[in-house]
């Protein structure tokens, strides 16, 4: 396959224009959606790619972190934004996600998995935060809303002498659970459903199969932990603020 | 056996929630000593803080002044959890947890016997066999019968009961009455209970609290607050002038 240009983009622009067609004549009011989309999707693809560019050939350690630091709170942010039902919900997901990312990547680059190079961590580290970003909103809105709507129940308990740990732990569970449900299940069906986008990436470019499959593992098992470690600190922090030090459950915002 | 200190002491406790241009005064500088082994009942119409102030007992929530003494040790000097299973707490709508009664029970109290859970349950007047029936298909006497048992099972010292009769029909109310007296009698728990019908306060004898727009308006023995108020608000509330 040759590389892909300018050119090759135009053309496949009248996949766009196809599209378009498409839908109009079936009356699916998308058309300005898709034009306006497909024009983003080209401005900020080729203005990342730039950016890439230049950050790959400074190759410092401090603006790659500096990167990959802003990447996360942009992530928080709006992580944050599908929050519902909390306050402040950017302290957790900035947090949470922080965690998940950092420890993550520190451990791979600690035991020698990864080398800290931009061009490996900074495409890594999008895989992660994307992910962490969906985990940590998930889980925040999932324990919030269980509180909510449970205070009955937890106050029973916290009445028979239980700890607040003690009185929400089926719903941190279920909590837990639905921030780390997507990531499961991806990895029950991966490589059978569909074709994971870092192995897809790496084969089109020219890689052997069996590199891209490696690198996809470890991929996926980066993933897993980060999620894991996103939605236990979300949980943990946002749990907390449901509950005075005196074992009182307080509901913010209201 | 009776010792003088009380039970349960309030000195002007108080809760008042919002924040400083909107504050509302739910509970009012009340003032009152609960003597061991007795039966209180709390009367007062909807919204006065009956259920507020079993709140502050329980520390459910925080005093905003005053203070709450159990058995001579102010409440903040008991961890939460130690006090509330001394102070034990029936809501309004008692909740059970999904499993069986005895999940309920062991849920309370984790090393339980079996001899304990049969005594628990025959003290609230359930079946034997009732304690491996699923908590979810009881009806609502016997969940507020469950409930009772849960509560008796981290053997506390006060039971505060909110309305605990207020979902059943007279002959249940009936039997969860006795019941209380039996415990109060027996097992010398200090109850206070709330209720909405100052019949109930008779039928329960023991010492009455009036409470209205959270404060203590009217205390005494449950006959004079019910049918010899002293004051304005206890005869308005005796006039049924009060919702
Ligand atoms: N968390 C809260 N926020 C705002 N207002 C509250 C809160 N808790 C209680 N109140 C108010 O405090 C007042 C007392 O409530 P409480 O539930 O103690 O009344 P009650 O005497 O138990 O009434 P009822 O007989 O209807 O159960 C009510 O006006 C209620 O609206
Ligand atoms: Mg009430």
């Amino acid at each position: 396959m040759n590389s892909i240009g300018f050119t090759e983009v135009l053309i496949a622009l009248s996949l766009v224009l196809l599209s378009i067609v498409v839908s109009r004549y079936w009356k699916i009011p998308v058309q300005k959606d898709m034009a306006l989309g497909s024009v983003r999707a080209f401005v900020q693809l080729v203005a990342v790619g730039y950016a890439l560019k230049y950050i790959f050939a400074l190759d410092s350690v401090w603006v790659v972190l500096l990167v990959i630091m802003v990447m996360i709170l942009v992530g928080a942010q709006a992580a944050s934004g599908r929050v519902t039902g909390i306050r402040r919900g950017f302290v957790i997901t900035s947090v949470a996600m922080t965690m998940g990312s950092l420890l993550t990547l520190g451990a791979m680059l600690l035991l020698g998995v990864i080398t800290l190079e931009a061009r490996f961590v900074i495409p890594l580290a999008g895989m992660i935060i994307g992910n962490s970003m969906n985990a940590s909103a998930l889980t925040v809105n999932r324990i919030s809303a269980d509180i909510r709507n449970n205070r009955l129940a937890i106050e029973t308990a916290l009445a028979l002498g239980k700890s607040w740990r003690e009185a929400t732990l089926p719903y941190q569970k279920e909590a837990a659970v639905a921030g780390m449900l997507s990531m499961l299940n991806f990895m029950k069906t991966v490589g059978i459903v569909a074709l994971p986008g870092a192995m897809t990436g790496m084969i089109l470019a020219g890689a052997e199969p069996f590199d891209a499959v490696m690198l996809q593992i470890v991929v996926g098992y980066m993933l897993l932990c980060a999620v894991t470690i996103t939605s236990v600190v979300a949980l943990e922090l946002t749990v907390r603020r449901f509950f005075t030090s005196c074992h009182q459950l307080v509901l913010p915002m209201d | 056996m009776r010792t003088s200190r009380p039970v349960l002491r309030l000195r002007n406790l108080s809760r008042r929630i919002g924040h400083t241009d909107n504050t509302r005064i739910i509970i009012d500088s009340v003032s009152f000593d609960f003597e061991r082994q007795k039966i209180y009942t709390i009367l007062g119409p909807s919204g006065a803080g009956k259920s507020s102030l079993l709140r502050l007992i329980n520390r459910l929530d925080e005093p905003t002044g005053g203070e709450v003494t159990l058995e001579g040790k102010p409440q903040c000097d008991y961890s939460p959890c130690d006090l509330r299973r001394k102070v034990g707490y029936l809501f309004q709508t008692p909740h059970l947890f999904p499993g069986s009664v005895r999940d309920n029970l062991l849920y309370a109290c984790s090393d339980l016997s079996e001899e304990e859970i049969r005594t628990l349950a025959e003290q609230s007047h359930l079946k034997t066999e009732m304690v491996d029936r699923s908590a979810d298909a009881l009806s609502v006497g016997e969940k507020q019968r469950v409930a009772l048992a849960r509560l008796l099972a981290t053997k506390p010292t006060l039971a505060l009961l909110d309305e605990p009769t207020s979902a059943l029909d007279p002959a249940h109310t009936a039997g969860i009455e006795s019941l209380i007296r039996e415990l109060a009698n027996q097992r010398g728990l200090t109850v206070i209970m709330v209720t909405h019908t100052p019949e109930q306060a008779l039928r329960m004898g023991g010492e009455s609290l009036l409470l209205v727009s959270g404060r203590l308006a009217e205390h005494g023995p449950c006959d004079r607050v019910v049918n010899y108020p002293q004051t304005e608000s206890g005869r308005m509330y005796q006039r049924k002038e009060l919702r």
